[in-house]
């Protein structure tokens, strides 16, 4: 009940007139502390109450501490608890006054009430002030030997909470070992769980400092222990059966029938009325039957209608919780989940967060015996108000058709939603029949002919868009408008906003042209000569690397940009398998719900660099850029190439040399269009030996003959790699070596900046990839590429400047080759002076 | 890690913190400015309700006009998290007596402070268990209980949980009359294809209890499940009787039921806490009986006029009614007005919903209702009108109606002292997501 009496007296909050008020309080707190007149304490309680409503409302009481204290000298529990409140807010900021409370704490910590003690030990635990914890190790120590289970439950935490005040203070005092002792012994479950949650936080924390902690901290996983919990498991509350569930799940049986033991054990946890009881011992049923096929397979039956029970009842956000781990587990095996795909319908009013995850279960497990329910299903959702919801549902019929084999209803569908002619179903659409294009291409025909009617003029999505143009230049030689339709495109370059699309109008007016050549060769100049005299860096590049492949070999530039393509069987995957898998045995966590595993965003060692590297996979369309983007040196050398035209950039492993940077010059400064239109008769194998090319649009078709044969291991100069396929690469492969290394005062003087030791490298063709870090530490990512073949090194380079150090990591496409590598990794490195 | 919870806010709409405890150092200072920063003012309030921001995730829900936000470093458990914060919801209404908002917060800082401190200590959730808290609950008069200070007064409310949580039973309590009742509500969801196929249907019901019953008495439901009824007959050896019986997709019991007893006899044993409480929760998709059938037609008639024609018929026994039926049937939104005629209730057009709202106070079983409406649309430039448009939805309640059939076949109620008690049960089926497509 509200106490209406208090309320109405106590000042509004919304009126809060500060300092006044506060000296206002302060005298009558003064003239009550001496005052042993009757009802003085239920003055006091108001008083009390209105000193803790300012603090609740942002007013800062803490002038006040001094009469608070003196108050407090009480026998209330209600003044004292209020007082405690108010004492454990304002401590940390206080430290010299928070010196004065512990002497009324301590006495308290020795009441003859079980209640105060325990309060009190309570409020002496929470001050927070480093100075303070020698005050705090006598009234632990008999906290924990206390009668009372309520004063025991509080100083268990208490020794947590003194952890992390002062982690030394806690260890001396050999609080974990009585800890481990009442874990054991005592009678209340609650204070055998506070030991388990605290045992577990300092020992984890200890862990990687003494192999006994770590051997502590795996004893909590040992038989005796985990037998008395799961024997026990009943008494104790909902939420410490969490705790202890979590703890089981991590443990491993030494044969099977341990494991079915305990299955039977817990098998009525799946019924109990907290979600997170059930969602933990799910956890324990998947992780115990890991090894065992069969049983697994059995659990997922079982779990199956619990889960969806609980996706069903509860808050929304209750239910979503539950709902990421259903989609963790019907991702991992669709089949089993195949019969239930009704229950991942939606409903109308649900959020978006639910039913996209639902969307996402339905395509996965949409077999054939089910495809026709769920893409009717979604069909609906794509004609929905909800536009996100519409996109995402035209997304799952895609994908849906790319995994199904008999696809011939679906592909009718996509092209239905082609007529609705709503602008986003329309861009979903088009971006979707490119890929499903790209894996039957014998749908072409049914495909083209529809795409063919849509007018690029209502296609605004720069996504959409370059689909579109794709299947223009693709399937060029199939519809009678495409070259003019690209023409009109090229015409209005200036108007394309999106550097996306006019990649792909240049790569699309290409094939068209070896296609069409009459009909195009007018658009292809236009657009060679906007191409080139573009900001944007890549299209840039691209516009001028196809201007030198036709002048250089029409027949080559045809293999080039139009090679006979296979259809793609299989679709990458966004994410490694090694991933899914250590979410899985994160399940009931976060990890889940973020779906990446709980380094990537707990650990602050990993969170840096891979925010980092996420940056990087964002910016893979713009390769080119943003391996240069990391330093600012660096840009500057970009711009001197495309505008200034100085001849000599040392170091930098430009694919471009200086002669033939000359060419592109005259072709930017005089980029008229009729120079480009006969570019056709005139270039024929005009063979400039100078250009030296990589393979920059990545089709896999090189066009530059190997450099001279080298010592046993010389490195290309040249070497591309696109963030995207390093970070891939550095997940798959193995650390081939692992190696640290002093690094001499010199060297660490040179480094003042990472730029100075990236230029140093990219002189010995080790390129930087990435870098990160602050002084005094710095980590780098290099790769390098054999000159003679594609094998890659790639290296992980930590220098501490403080400690003198540098960590290499080195993985290698070719193993063999990774010694002869790290000879020339160092001796480059000392060159620079750092070894 | 359970919980680990780092802090908790209490914010209302405007982002304004209006309680708070910290219990740990480990986030920053202003994780309520990051909050309001990238959660509150952005779009993304409605998008996801665990959002990681910096190194901490925030697990946060709405509860009338608050917002709780729990504050995490570690990679916290959310089910538990949010299921901790239900719960600690459910007791501060208990305290407050009903309704938990802004005001009630306002109201009652101390108290929270106090519980805040009890439920949760360095972030691991502590002892929610109301019976418990009453004896470390000091605001409201209630003393320590082993100080020498007589009582004043009794919580009164801190009893009355209808809630999980664990609750056990106090010896010695008295009631001049023992009465139990039971209630079983349903929830009916439907998803109806425009052609009158129900694609998905549901029920998932609760059995609500209330005990007033004296010393340490111990209950046993029968319900007409297939399970139990096959069961009985297997022990007693005879043939199950004839009559409807329900197959139950999943069951979850309160903490008070014998759960090795239900696995091994399949019947619901228990000793109930005092007071209210949730017996059993359970789900059925087979064999549901839907107690609505809605028959729309609407036909566009050019682009300005709408014909709109809904039958509604109610499935269930004559002596039956439903109360409160509403039925909210979207129109475009350049619906200009409509005009109506209906065999019972009343219906208009809202303009905020862009919907006809017919509604019907009361509405016997096995009888029809039909509203036909004349919508006027303004006409405008947009060259189509949207093709589509939400479904139908029903809202109602059907007293003494299971939609899945569950009946309660007996009750018994045995303790030491051999009193009579006095048995109540109560059925009704609410609608819970009653769509049909159009």
């Amino acid at each position: 009940m509200a106490p209406p009496a208090h309320s109405s007296r106590s000042p509004s909050p919304s009126q809060p007139s500060g300092k006044g008020e506060v000296s206002d309080l302060k005298s009558q707190l003064r003239q009550l502390a001496g005052s042993r007149a009757p009802g003085v304490d239920d003055s006091k309680r108001d008083l009390f109450k209105k000193v803790i409503s300012y603090m609740t409302i942002g007013i800062d009481v803490s002038s006040l501490f001094g009469e608070m204290v003196m108050c407090s000298a009480t026998s209330d529990v209600v003044l004292k608890k209020m007082c405690y409140l108010y004492v454990g807010n304002y401590a940390k900021v206080n430290p010299d006054l928070a010196l004065l409370t512990i002497n009324f704490l301590q006495r308290d910590c020795k009441d003859e009430d079980p209640m105060i003690r325990g309060l009190a030990l309570r409020s002496l635990c929470s001050l927070r002030v480093p100075i303070l914890v020698e005050y705090l190790v006598g009234p632990l120590a008999s906290g924990l030997k206390d009668s009372n289970s309520y004063v025991r439950m509080v100083a268990v935490i208490g020794v947590l909470k003194l952890y992390h005040i002062s982690s030394v203070t806690c260890m001396d005092a050999d609080f974990p070992a009585i800890l481990k002792h009442l874990m054991l012994n005592d009678r209340d479950t609650q204070v055998v769980a506070n030991c388990l949650s605290t045992l577990q936080e300092i020992w984890t924390a200890e862990a990687s400092n003494s192999g006994e902690a770590s051997r502590e901290r795996d004893a909590l996983l040992s038989k005796p222990l985990i037998y008395y919990l799961l024997n026990r498991i009943k008494e104790f509350s909902e939420w410490a059966q969490c705790l202890i569930l979590e703890l089981v799940a991590k443990y491993v049986p030494s044969d099977t029938n341990e494991i079915f033991d305990i299955m039977n054990l817990l098998e009525d946890r799946l019924q109990h009325a907290n979600g997170a009881v059930v969602l933990a011992t799910i956890k324990v049923f998947l992780q115990l039957t890991l090894s065992m096929t069969d049983v697994h397979q059995q659990v997922y039956e079982r779990i199956k209608a619990p889960l969806l029970t609980l996706v069903s009842s509860g808050s929304p956000e209750q239910s979503y919780a539950v709902l990421g781990h259903l989609h963790l587990l019907v991702m991992r095996a669709p089949m089993l989940f195949s019969s239930d795909y009704k229950h991942f319908y939606c409903q109308y009013n649900e959020p978006f967060y639910v039913k996209k995850l639902k969307l996402e279960m339905l395509t996965a497990v949409a077999n054939e015996s089910n495809t026709y329910e769920i893409v009717t299903e979604l069909c609906e959702y794509a004609a929905n108000v909800d536009i996100p919801i519409a996109r995402e549902s035209i997304r799952a019929v895609g994908k849906i058709a790319l995994q199904q084999y008999d696809v011939n209803a679906i592909v009718d569908r996509l092209l239905q939603f082609l007529e609705m002619e709503k602008d986003y179903v329309t861009a979903e659409t088009l971006v979707l029949v490119k890929d499903l294009l790209r894996k039957y291409p014998q749908w072409s025909h049914d495909c083209i002919a529809v795409v063919g009617n849509i007018s690029s003029k209502n296609v605004q999505e720069p996504k959409a868009k370059a689909a579109l143009i794709w299947m223009l230049g693709e399937y060029s030689q199939d519809m009678q408008d495409a070259p003019y339709i690209l023409e009109s495109l090229a015409e209005n370059w200036d108007d394309e906003h999106s550097p996306e699309v006019r990649l792909h109008l240049l790569t699309a007016l290409m094939k068209c042209f070896f296609k069409r050549s009459p009909e195009t060769r007018k658009a292809l100049g236009i657009a060679l000569a906007a191409g080139v005299a573009d900001f944007h860096q890549d299209v840039h590049d691209r516009a001028l690397f196809y201007y030198r492949l036709l002048r250089y070999n029409i027949s080559i530039a045809e293999r080039v940009v139009n090679p006979p393509k296979q259809a793609v069987s299989v679709f990458a995957d966004p994410q490694s398998s090694e991933i899914k898998d250590r979410i899985f045995d994160e399940f009931n966590s976060l990890s889940v719900l973020y779906q990446k595993p709980s380094y990537m965003f707990t650990d602050k060692e990993h969170r840096g660099p891979f925010e980092f590297s996420d940056e990087l996979g964002n910016l893979s369309t713009e390769a080119n850029v943003s391996a240069q983007k990391v330093e600012a040196d660096d840009k500057d050398l970009l711009l001197s190439i495309s505008e200034k035209g100085d001849s000599g950039f040392p170091a930098n492993g430009s694919a471009y040399n200086a002669p033939s940077y000359d060419s592109s010059k005259s072709l930017s400064a005089s980029s008229t269009s009729s120079d480009l239109v006969i570019l056709e008769t005139g270039v024929l194998h005009q063979a400039s030996p100078s250009l030296a090319i990589d393979d920059l649009l990545g089709l896999g078709l090189s066009t530059t003959p190997a450099p001279a044969p080298a010592p046993p291991l010389s490195l290309n100069p040249k070497a591309v790699l696109d963030p995207g396929t390093f970070q891939q690469k550095w997940r798959q492969l193995p650390i081939s070596l692992s190696l640290e290394l002093p690094v001499s005062p010199q060297g660490v003087a040179a480094l003042t900046t990472p730029q100075a030791l990236i230029m140093h490298m990219q002189g010995n063709s080790i390129h930087c990839i990435a870098t990160g870090g602050q002084s005094p530490n710095f980590k780098f990512f290099f790769f390098a590429q054999k000159s003679e073949e594609l094998s890659k090194f790639l290296v992980e380079c930590i220098i501490n400047t403080s400690s003198s150090k540098a960590q290499l990591k080195i993985k290698a496409d070719d193993q063999n080759s990774t010694q002869a590598f790290s000879v020339l990794f160092e001796s480059a490195l000392s060159k620079f002076g750092m070894l | 890690m359970p919980v680990a919870a780092s802090a908790i806010y209490f914010l209302n709409l405007r982002g304004d913190v209006l309680i708070n405890r910290l219990y740990r150092d480990d986030v920053g200072g202003n994780m309520v400015d990051a909050f309001r920063m990238h959660i509150m003012q952005t779009k993304e309030l409605g998008t996801c309700p665990v959002r990681q921001i910096g190194g901490c995730s925030f697990l946060y829900m709405r509860i009338s006009n608050v917002y709780i936000v729990i504050v995490v470093s570690s990679n916290a458990n959310v089910a538990c998290a949010f299921k901790f914060v239900v719960e600690a919801v459910a007791l501060f209404k208990s305290y407050f007596g009903g309704a938990f908002d802004e005001d009630a917060i306002r109201n009652n800082f101390v108290l929270i402070y106090e519980l805040l401190d009890e439920i949760m200590d360095y972030g691991y959730p502590q002892n929610l268990s109301p019976e418990i808290l009453k004896l470390y609950i000091t605001q409201e008069g209630v003393r320590s209980p082993f100080s020498s200070k007589p009582s004043e007064r009794a919580v009164p409310n801190a009893t009355l949980q209808v809630t999980g949580a664990v609750g056990w039973r106090r010896e010695g309590l008295v009631y001049k009359k023992n009465e139990v009742f039971l209630d079983i509500v349903e929830s009916v969801n439907l998803l109806m294809s425009s052609k009158g196929n129900a694609l998905r249907s549901d029920v998932t019901g609760k059995i609500l209890m209330k005990c007033f019953l004296s010393g340490m008495p111990d209950l046993k439901l029968g319900l007409n499940d297939k399970i139990g009824l096959e069961k009985e007959a297997q022990l007693k050896s005879r043939p199950t009787k004839s009559g409807k019986t329900i197959e139950l997709d999943d069951v979850t019991f309160h903490q008070c039921v014998n759960l090795t007893r239900f696995n091994s006899e399949k019947t619901v044993s228990f000793v109930p806490p005092d007071g209210e409480f949730e017996l059993m929760k359970y789900r059925i998709t087979e064999g549901v009986n839907l107690p609505f059938r809605v028959l729309p037609t609407i036909k566009e008639l050019g682009r300005t006029r709408m014909e709109v024609n809904v039958v509604v018929k109610s499935t269930f026994g004559a002596k039956m009614f439903a109360l409160g039926v509403v039925i909210k049937v979207p129109v475009p939104k350049q619906t200009a007005k409509a005009n109506f005629q209906v065999t019972s209730g009343r219906a208009k057009y809202n303009a905020s919903l862009d919907c006809l709202v017919w509604k019907i106070r009361k509405f016997p079983g096995q009888t029809e209702a039909t509203m036909s409406a004349e919508v006027e649309l303004i006409s405008t430039m947009a060259e189509k009108m949207a093709s589509t448009k939400p479904p139908i939805q029903m809202e109602f309640q059907v007293p003494m109606f299971t939609a899945s059939g569950l009946r309660v076949r007996f009750l018994k109620v045995w303790e030491k002292t051999g009193y009579n008690t006095v048995e109540w049960v109560r059925y009704i089926t609410k609608a819970g997501s009653y769509e049909i497509r159009c």
